[in-house]
């Protein structure tokens, strides 16, 4: 039998997914898009991606954690799924892959301005083979050490605490901001990733599983927490005005960071986002594995993901700038926001029809 | 498993690639202080600071000179001047000509900020004069002026008499409404340089200045303080100036702003200070407390009517230094604050300095 994945192993793993590249911008998109104390939009994203992760929690309660491929193939025609499946596989598979590329554009403008982009690409998706074949008890664990390792850069928030003031912030509410709708979408991608926990159902220990969804949950409002400091911070730091200039002001924070013995700190703890983009992509990319395995599989994993990795880094090739990779990441992000409100809507309605038609899954 | 193996040699032979962005350590001129003037045909003249790090060589620094239409350019002009590949990444600090601080200096910061190879915490610091003529400049034991200028407003700004503008303070006070950018702004004293006070900018453009002396009267009033010495001239005593000095201050900075209706505000600020007299040449007997209490309301008179001569010449210069916009702002709704011009209020409106002294102690000796 398996190994079954812990509550807290499930919190890392959603909490790493959720945060990864967006973090450099989300400062940006919130002052940008709402203006004055944008911050507060958090507020509601949390709710919101909270009563999706109530969604979630529905389907494994009234699928009694089945796998949801399962739930899906005893009531619909593969005819129909298999293009659906195709679909999710698409999605996550270049969503997954243009977060990689966004990463290594953004540190190809700090350091090594010159070299292919692609070759970064290469070596990360690289890391992101080895850490996939490996199955998801053994990533969760990578994910986990991942975690410790990142986790101590949120308290070099206190380095700017000498220059936060709250008169910075104004006391106007979601003033001065513009196509609120698209920065809406924008803004709650920053949360995107806890969908996927949708498809850890086989991997949850079941005696535990109350204590698994609030993992889930619990992951979701510390991603929050460290989005609303981060944002509070830069909102203080920086004021309204400086940060609709900043394109990237968590690069500008790091920036900022001098030690007596070291300048220009960024481009090392840069390296440390590493850790939180990779998970977040190994993450989509072990999403649309699962998937595309239900329509071959007998093709051998190993073979599968040189497949599917060749295929995503074959597309990266196309978006050259950072400006094309964004346009990429935003439209994705629409599909995959519709995917995680969607899929467990779709799911809770088949297993209500499941239920009233007294079909057994005992 | 040996695939796996070939994995790390793979990686490895990825490196090769980084070879066009390959930097080698002594084939940089990585440039510490930059300076910029405006001339008269309104070009500019970038004069660049490099150290020289081959022990060697007997110069310690290396000073390269153009005149062309942009930051950027000049700096490719620059490489056909030297054998080194010149790189800003250690940039720490900026100086500009009066001439081009009068004319805004916002383009220039903009290019700065845009470079992800700058920091935000380079300096930004206003030369009186031409900051070209003064970086060229060889002052007796300091090899390098840029650095000897860099280190004496790093020292100063600790003590709060200046303040320590860095191209993120510049930036931040420049992009947010109700406050005005300073920065500190030097000059050529012969064979020193001289700290020459603070430089306040109207937006980006460099409008008027006040005196070093005046330097910490301005910091207790913009900010708290947590460091910083003040010496006061309480008047003459049979011909010979009583001197106190106040060391180890410090200080809480409130602004309390009244509408008075019809866009008119009353504004209060209090500076509530405390430190250690570590002078004093009056005959008071500093350690009887009726003499002390005395001493704290003359200095705090004295620290107010600085404090309101200069906030009247802000006003006059139309300069919000102080950032009382931002409390005048914070006191508002939306709706009302945009529709009023800070810039034409700003100089109307009746402005109040409060100081409050407590001498903490008085030293060892009585």
């Amino acid at each position: 039998m398996p190994e079954k994945l812990s509550p807290f192993h499930i919190a890392v793993l959603v909490y790493m997914t959720q945060s990864g590249i967006v973090i450099f911008t989300l400062p940006r998109s919130l002052a940008d898009y709402f203006g004055t104390n944008g911050w507060l939009v958090l507020i509601p994203c949390l709710l919101l991606s909270s009563f999706n992760i109530y969604l979630i929690t529905l389907v494994f309660r009234l699928g009694k954690g089945r796998s949801i491929f399962e739930i899906m193939e005893q009531s619909v025609s593969k005819a129909i799924l298999y293009p659906f499946y195709l679909g999710l596989t698409a999605v996550w598979l270049v969503f997954g892959c243009m977060i990689g590329k966004k990463y290594v554009l953004l540190f190809q403008m700090l350091a090594f301005p010159t070299t292919n982009p692609m070759l970064f690409k290469l070596a990360i998706d690289v890391l992101a083979f080895m850490m996939l074949i490996k199955g998801i008890y053994r990533m969760s664990n990578a994910v986990t050490l991942f975690f410790w390792m990142t986790i101590w850069m949120f308290g070099l928030l206190l380095w700017f605490f000498p220059s936060f003031r709250w008169a910075r912030f104004t006391p106007f509410l979601l003033h001065g901001g513009h196509d609120q709708v698209k920065g809406a979408v924008e803004v709650y991608a920053a949360y995107l990733g806890y969908e996927l926990s949708i498809l850890l159902f086989p991997y949850m220990n079941k005696s535990k599983s109350k204590k698994s969804m609030a993992a889930i949950y619990a992951a979701n409002a510390f991603l929050s927490f460290v989005y609303i400091c981060l944002s509070l911070i830069c909102f203080g730091f920086f004021g309204p005005g400086q940060l609709k200039k900043l394109l990237y002001p968590v690069l500008d924070l790091l920036a900022y960071i001098q030690l007596p013995f070291i300048e220009r700190l960024e481009n090392l703890l840069y390296g440390f986002f590493l850790f939180l983009v990779l998970v977040t992509v190994v993450m989509y990319w072990w999403a649309a594995q699962l998937s595309i395995q239900r329509i071959i599989p007998k093709v051998k994993t190993p073979v599968l993901l040189v497949f599917l990795l060749g295929s995503s880094y074959c597309v990266s090739f196309i978006p050259k700038t950072l400006d094309e990779v964004n346009v990429w990441i935003t439209n994705l992000g629409y599909a995959v926001t519709g995917i995680a409100f969607g899929l467990p809507m779709l799911l809770i309605m088949i297993l209500l029809i499941q239920r009233k038609g007294g079909i057994s899954h005992a | 498993m040996l695939k796996l193996r070939l994995i790390p040699v793979l990686l490895l032979l990825l490196l090769t690639g980084c070879k066009s962005d390959e930097r080698i350590l002594e084939k940089l001129g990585m440039v510490q202080t930059a300076s910029y003037d405006l001339l008269d045909n309104k070009r500019l003249k970038v004069t660049y600071c490099v150290p020289v790090t081959d022990p060697t060589s007997k110069v310690r620094r290396e000073l390269m000179t153009t005149v062309s239409d942009s930051l950027k350019s000049a700096r490719l002009q620059f490489s056909l001047q030297t054998d080194l590949k010149v790189v800003s990444g250690q940039v720490r600090e900026t100086l500009y000509g009066t001439k081009l601080a009068k004319e805004g200096l916002g383009d220039y910061i903009d290019t700065l900020l845009r470079d992800p190879s700058i920091a935000l915490g380079v300096r930004v610091t206003v030369v009186e004069g031409d900051a070209g003529d003064l970086l060229s400049k060889t002052f007796k034991s300091h090899n390098d002026t840029g650095r000897y200028i860099t280190h004496l407003l790093d020292k100063e700004s600790y003590g709060n008499s200046v303040p320590a503008t860095t191209l993120y303070e510049f930036s931040r006070d420049f992009n947010d409404d109700g406050i005005d950018p300073v920065a500190p702004i030097v000059k050529d004293g012969g064979d020193k340089v001289v700290i020459e006070g603070v430089a306040m900018f109207q937006e980006d453009r460099y409008v008027m200045r006040i005196p070093a002396e005046d330097g910490i009267i301005f910091a207790l009033f913009r900010d708290d303080l947590r460091q910083g010495e003040v010496a006061i001239n309480l008047g003459d005593k049979d011909g010979r100036p009583v001197v106190i000095m106040l060391s180890s201050l410090l200080n809480k900075r409130k602004i309390k702003v009244h509408q008075l209706g019809d866009g008119r505000f009353k504004v209060d600020i209090f500076a509530s200070l405390q430190g250690s007299v570590l002078e004093y040449t009056g005959e008071e007997k500093i350690n009887e407390s009726k003499a002390r209490h005395e001493l704290e309301q003359k200095i705090s008179e004295y620290i107010t009517a600085k404090a309101d001569l200069m906030v009247e010449q802000m006003q006059e210069h139309n300069v919000d230094s102080l950032g009382i916009g931002t409390y005048v702002r914070n006191g508002l709704n939306y709706k009302e604050w945009t529709s009023l011009n800070w810039r034409e209020v700003y100089p109307e409106i009746e402005v109040k300095c409060h100081t409050k002294v407590v001498i903490k102690d008085y030293g060892k000796y009585s």
